[in-house]
């Protein structure tokens, strides 16, 4: 018998799935509709990345080529504690620490302290060296990971440490180079928009947008690593020998004024700035003023011959002192020589002789030409954090300052300011402007950097009879320790007293120097020595000038220039 | 019982017996049977179009979801390829670099005092303009 369902129930029924086929529709519909937006983001959110792609920074290579400075990627290892476990579901932190620690000179129980710290991803160490990144991948420890970051590496390690500066974890440049060219360097990041799988790999097929990144640019600067490396060398084992409190070396080429080699005790590892002492960091030769001492007797008569109220042969009467602005100024130890010409001045470093010479030529004029040859003024080097110095105005001087300031004392001048002042003598009497990037290359090509003629300081003549001077100051005067065979030198040594907080000067410590340039005919290299409170005491520039021979001697070895005296 | 059993089937409705063939044959003229055979091979033209275009589609389709596919694993093999030249770009930064740590003046000086080596006291320089003049 066949039973029947009864046309309510039917339609009842039926009403139900048309209610609910209804009501689904609508959804549906409303999905479809105004709710489309909010699932469709919801969709891309999960498949689609928007990311930041990093712009390589730029590599510093000195004038060889040779690599000062790179970038390169570095594993980074993480943990994420709640996946520290085996195949049974078995908690290995433990296990884990254990085997890290000792790949990363690590007690174990650091690592699980900070493995229970709660964190749920943590670093556990940046940026590691690559054969201890592979030890690590080789063991295949779960919960562990490996994430890319970019390393600043300096291949050279401490050698021109302050002229390179560094890179701080967030990628910024500090100091030196790094510092004031760090928007060269950078770059400009990109952008790299893809859908991706639950593999988190890029579906070829979905969306793709990319904006290339904007490699930064690479510099080529003036250095000579060989040449910076044996200043550094030579003032590391000086500073040493003499347990000097620090120094600064400063190599020029006076024909352009690039920046051969500039060196700076206490001196840093880039790869360690985090343990420097703020004073390792300061690039002595651009933000350290001193007194430069006798070593500026040569600015001063260099501009009394050009404003011609000397000569080279021009005499006075010395009696060991000169009376200036009712104080008397003495020659070291209060020496008396006589009957002395300008060139003896130099050669011996007359003190007296030196306010003898300012006092024909006057305050204004002496001022004028200090302004002149760049002192108490930046000279635009092209590095960050560069003094000025201080060269008072004129209205603020004392008469007797007159005579100090002839002889160096009285005003503040940075090495750099010093060589380029000699090396302005050495070229025949322009003032370049000192660099250090010789070149920057990008996508568009090379962008050399050209060599800035600041004014001509003295004439050709002056700046020639200067030469002379300076060359007889080596071969037969004070500077005698700085004679070099097979080359002619010309130079000048500087002993300074050291002003205190007080106003005074500090007793029986000085800043020793010696300035020169070689060889003296067709200069190739300024090179400017300072030290300070060297236990040689006054006899300081000693040290200074076998300093100067040192690295005179390896930079025209390397160069290959031809000895120009038998 | 069964929904099939419950729900009543309406009265089928049967077709008008149709006329055997030989009856047909001697009641209906010559071309009507022409007719009839002009639309049968209408309908077969017609299955056999659509059942061409079904299988056209289902062709296309499949050679849609074979190029996709390619695609995709093209892509994934891409994206392998460029993630090895990263890592072998990485691991050529890092030998430049070694090459330059091994370059480095301070090494090798180090080195060579390590070897024992000391440096030349003196060098002999030929004047070139005289090697020239003589040659």
């Amino acid at each position: 018998m066949t039973a029947t369902i009864s046309h309510t129930r039917l339609r009842v029924l039926f009403a139900f799935f048309t209610v609910a086929s209804l009501l689904l529709s609508a959804r549906l519909a409303y999905w479809q509709t105004v709710g489309r937006g909010d699932l469709l983001s919801r969709a891309t959110d999960q498949v689609h990345s928007d990311l930041a792609v990093a712009a390589q920074r730029g590599i510093i290579r000195d004038r060889t080529g040779a690599i000062l400075a790179t970038t390169v990627e570095l594993r980074s290892l993480y943990a994420i504690p709640a996946q520290m476990k085996d195949s049974e579901g078995h908690d290995t932190r433990f296990a884990v620490a254990a085997a890290l620690a000792p790949i990363l000179g690590e007690r174990p129980e650091v690592l699980r302290a900070a493995f229970d710290s709660g964190a749920e991803w943590l670093f556990v160490r940046r940026r590691l060296p690559e054969e201890t990144a592979a030890r690590i991948a080789a063991l295949g420890l779960s919960g562990v990971g490996f994430e890319m970051e970019p390393k600043r590496l300096y291949p050279n390690g401490a050698v021109g440490a302050q002229v390179l500066g560094f890179v701080s974890d967030d990628g910024l440049g500090q100091y030196g180079v790094e510092g004031s060219y760090d928007d060269a360097l950078a770059g400009t990041p990109g952008r790299l928009a893809v859908s991706r799988d639950p593999a988190n790999r890029e579906l070829a097929l979905g969306l793709r947008a990319a904006v290339p990144a904007k490699n930064g640019d690479d510099l080529w600067l003036t250095v000579d690593l060989a040449v910076q490396n044996a200043a550094e060398r030579e003032l590391a084992a000086v500073v040493e020998r003499e347990k000097a409190a620090g120094g600064a070396i400063v190599v020029l080429d006076p024909k352009d004024g690039a920046v051969l080699a500039m060196a700076s005790s206490p001196t840093y590892d880039p790869a360690r700035v985090g343990s420097a002492n703020t004073e390792a960091l300061r690039n002595r030769a651009i933000s350290w003023t001193y007194e430069p001492g006798s070593t500026l007797k040569a600015v001063t008569i260099a501009a009394a011959l050009d404003e011609g109220v000397v000569t080279p042969s021009t005499s006075y009467q010395d009696v060991g002192y000169a009376v200036i602005g009712g104080r008397t100024l003495c020659n070291a130890q209060c020496k008396v020589y006589g009957p002395t010409t300008v060139t003896q001045v130099l050669t011996r470093s007359q003190n007296a002789g030196a306010v003898f010479v300012a006092s024909k030529l006057g305050a204004a004029d002496l001022n004028a030409y200090l302004h002149a040859f760049g002192f108490g003024a930046r000279t635009g080097v092209d590095l960050a954090a560069e003094t000025a110095g201080i060269v008072r105005p004129l209205a603020e001087w004392y008469p007797v300052d007159l005579g100090t300031i002839s002889f160096g004392q009285g005003l503040s001048v940075t090495p750099l300011q010093l060589a380029s002042a000699y090396a302005a003598i050495a070229n025949g009497g322009i003032l370049y402007r000192p660099y250090v990037v010789a070149s920057r290359r990008d996508a568009d090509g090379e962008h050399r950097t050209a060599p800035v003629a600041v004014r001509r300081v003295i004439s050709e003549e002056t700046a020639a009879t200067m030469v002379t001077m300076l060359t007889t100051t080596v071969d037969n005067g004070i500077a005698n320790a700085a004679a070099l065979k097979g080359y002619s030198v010309a130079g000048k040594t500087g002993t300074a007293q050291i002003p205190s907080d007080d106003g005074r000067y500090v007793d029986d410590a000085y800043i020793s120097s010696f300035a020169g340039f070689v060889p003296a005919i067709d200069p190739r290299m300024v090179i400017v020595v300072v030290l300070e409170k060297p236990q040689s005491k006054l006899l300081g520039t000693v040290p200074a000038m076998n300093t100067f021979k040192a690295i005179a001697t390896d930079a025209l070895r390397y160069a290959r220039i031809q000895p120009d005296r038998p | 019982m069964t929904f099939a059993q419950a729900v009543r089937a309406p009265q089928a409705r049967r077709m008008p017996h149709r006329p055997n063939r030989q009856a047909i044959a001697h009641r209906r003229p010559a071309s009507r049977q022409a007719t009839r055979l002009r639309a049968a091979s209408w309908e077969i033209r017609s299955f056999l179009l659509a059942s061409g275009v079904i299988v056209a589609c289902f062709l296309l389709v499949l050679l849609y979801l074979a190029q996709a596919t390619a695609v995709s694993a093209a892509g994934y093999e891409a994206q392998r390829l460029l993630a090895q030249r990263d890592e072998l770009r990485r691991q050529n930064a890092l030998l430049v670099i070694e090459s330059a740590r091994l370059d480095s003046p301070a090494r090798v000086e180090t080195e060579a005092q390590r070897l024992g080596l000391v440096r030349a006291a003196t060098i002999r320089v030929v004047a070139s303009e005289a090697v020239a003049a003589a040659r």
